[in-house]
């Protein structure tokens, strides 16, 4: 499992490192997926195949379709990489340094590959679900009326720009009319 | 040992997965000349004569009867013609996210199959095997995840193909799987929450006798027919691919192999919704007043048999619904989707989970 384990992680590093490097959006969009279809993979291993499977449903499946439509309807350029300047030099490697002296330590005394479960999970669904619904009760609640706010205010979003059509289509037509 | 049985299991479950795929295409090109007359296709066949008088009167018959038949075609000249046609990739698109989309289109579909037990649990050489390739604790969701993950290899295709054409109908069925997902989950729920297990042994296990899951939830076994016909983009909800409007649709760049890739996806599709139906509603390899003893080796090899016959029947269900039912409007499609199956599959969930409360609580 060992093996398996560090193939895995080389390659969510690389798919990670992809998503930013590529000057190609629909290409970046794709690195990601690879990514969390790898995070989905490093759960199976850990025998969460419950949160597995969501990862796959929810990351890979809805949330990064979405990214491609948007993607891929708005026909993205190519990026033309600009020249970087020394001042973000200097900052992009200030920040890498005060990251390194922050998680360095904190990495060295708990860096070791997890790569068999922890404790043997007996119906994973039935235990999240028990916990969901009963320990961690309030966050979920307010997790749902956080999406219920985001759908309502696509909705609003949507319903705006469409009336704004309908008011040009009017005067538009009144236009005409006068004409 | 252990690992001969897994080898084993996966060569067999590939098979499965193949031979479906195969007479699914055979059923396809046959069953289209016969429902709808098609000439060329209810007549094609091997018609020759060899001059060896001891040929002629042995294996000729066999050929003939096979041409006939419409297997020659679908074995040989089907593939032959796919191997040796020119791999075309259009100009001015990714050549790589061109050959990865068929890829992307087929294997979630595969993969789908690892979790479907096709026979009883059985022992043989005093070991056990357990028939599922992975038997997952989350098996129906595991379903789920690997079909929203084929809707990218049909967005990357309809992307990659770099015409309208192509985009239109990549996008077109993209927005099809999407929209038909959710009815399929609320639906995937209901039954959940009926078996009270996410794991596909067990919800067959329960279906014992007359415990037929289509008798307990008709409406989740309409419901998923229904999306199951939609998201394997076949008539009546082939738009993606309408060859009226959009040429071939997301595959018209396509070519050779890979253009026999997606057409080896769809059937597969078939006949993973196929086995779904049967594992969920139609007891597996459970028969009315047949008990097969448990842990024998035969009776794993007549279950498996009883369970295929159930999947083959509803392959050629949607095969003759595909060629006989015309197409839908967009609109009417984006209707059926979001202001009926979806509505009705909510309905379905809330009542079905108050009778469960009721009988359980």
């Amino acid at each position: 499992m060992t093996i398996f384990f560090f193939i895995i992680a080389v390659l969510m590093v690389a798919s990670a490192v992809a998503v930013v490097t590529f000057n190609n959006p629909l290409q970046s969009a794709l690195s990601l997926i690879a990514h969390l279809i790898l995070v989905a993979c490093m759960y199976a291993m850990l025998d969460a195949h419950f949160l597995s499977a969501v990862q796959i449903t929810v990351y890979a499946g809805a949330i990064m379709v979405l990214v491609l439509f948007v993607v891929m309807l708005l026909n993205l350029k190519v990026e033309q990489p600009k020249p970087i300047g020394l001042l973000y030099l200097g900052i992009g490697i200030a920040a890498a340094l005060g990251f390194a002296v922050i998680m360095i330590p904190v990495l060295a005394t708990v860096f070791t590959a997890v790569t068999d479960p922890i404790a043997p999970l007996n119906g994973t669904a039935r235990d999240i679900g028990r916990l969901l619904y009963t320990q961690y009760l309030f966050p979920f609640e307010i997790a749902s009326v956080l999406i219920f706010v985001a759908i309502v205010g696509a909705v609003m979003i949507a319903k705006r720009n469409h009336a704004v059509v309908e008011q040009i289509a009017d005067q538009d037509t009144k236009a005409g009319g006068v004409q | 040992m252990e690992i001969l049985i897994l080898v084993l299991k996966v060569f067999f479950v590939f098979q499965i997965i193949l031979s479906i795929g195969s007479l699914c295409t055979w059923l396809e090109r046959k069953g289209s000349a016969l429902i709808q007359d098609r000439v060329g296709a209810n007549r094609a066949g091997a018609y020759f004569q060899v001059s060896n008088p001891i040929l002629n009167w042995t294996i000729m018959p066999i050929i003939r009867l096979l041409g006939g038949l419409g297997v020659i075609n679908t074995l040989f000249c089907d593939a032959v013609k796919g191997v040796f046609k020119e791999d075309f990739v259009p100009e001015g698109t990714s050549p790589f996210l061109h050959s990865l989309a068929p890829f992307l289109a087929t294997v979630p579909i595969f993969l789908a199959f690892a979790v479907i037990p096709l026979a009883p649990n059985f022992t043989v050489f005093d070991y056990q095997v357990s028939t599922p390739l992975a038997r997952l604790d989350a098996g129906v969701l595991f379903i789920l995840a690997m079909g929203s993950v084929s809707v990218y290899g049909v967005a990357l295709a309809g992307w990659s193909g770099n015409n309208k054409f192509s985009l239109l109908g990549g996008l077109r069925a993209a927005a099809q799987m999407i929209s038909y997902e959710l009815a399929m989950g609320i639906a995937f729920a209901t039954v959940i929450l009926v078996y009270g297990t996410l794991d596909l042994y067990d919800m067959i296990e329960q279906q014992k006798g007359l415990n037929w899951g289509v008798l307990t939830q008709p409406i989740s076994f309409v419901i998923l027919f229904i999306v199951g016909m939609a998201e394997t983009k076949r008539a009546p909800f082939d738009l993606p691919e309408s060859e009226s409007e959009l040429v071939a649709g997301y595959f018209t760049e396509y070519s050779g192999m890979k253009f026999l890739l997606f057409w080896l996806g769809e059937f597969c599709e078939i006949g993973l919704f196929s086995l779904l139906v049967t594992v969920l509603f139609f007891g597996g390899w459970h028969l009315p007043f047949l008990q097969l003893p448990e842990g024998w080796w035969l009776s794993a090899v007549i279950g498996h048999g009883i369970l295929m016959t159930k999947v083959v029947f509803f392959c050629v269900l949607q095969i003759v619904i595909r060629w006989t039912l015309p197409r839908f409007r967009y609109d009417q499609l984006m209707n059926l989707g979001w202001k009926y199956l979806m509505p009705l599959s909510l309905l379905n969930l809330m009542i079905t989970a108050a009778v469960v409360l009721l009988r359980h609580g």
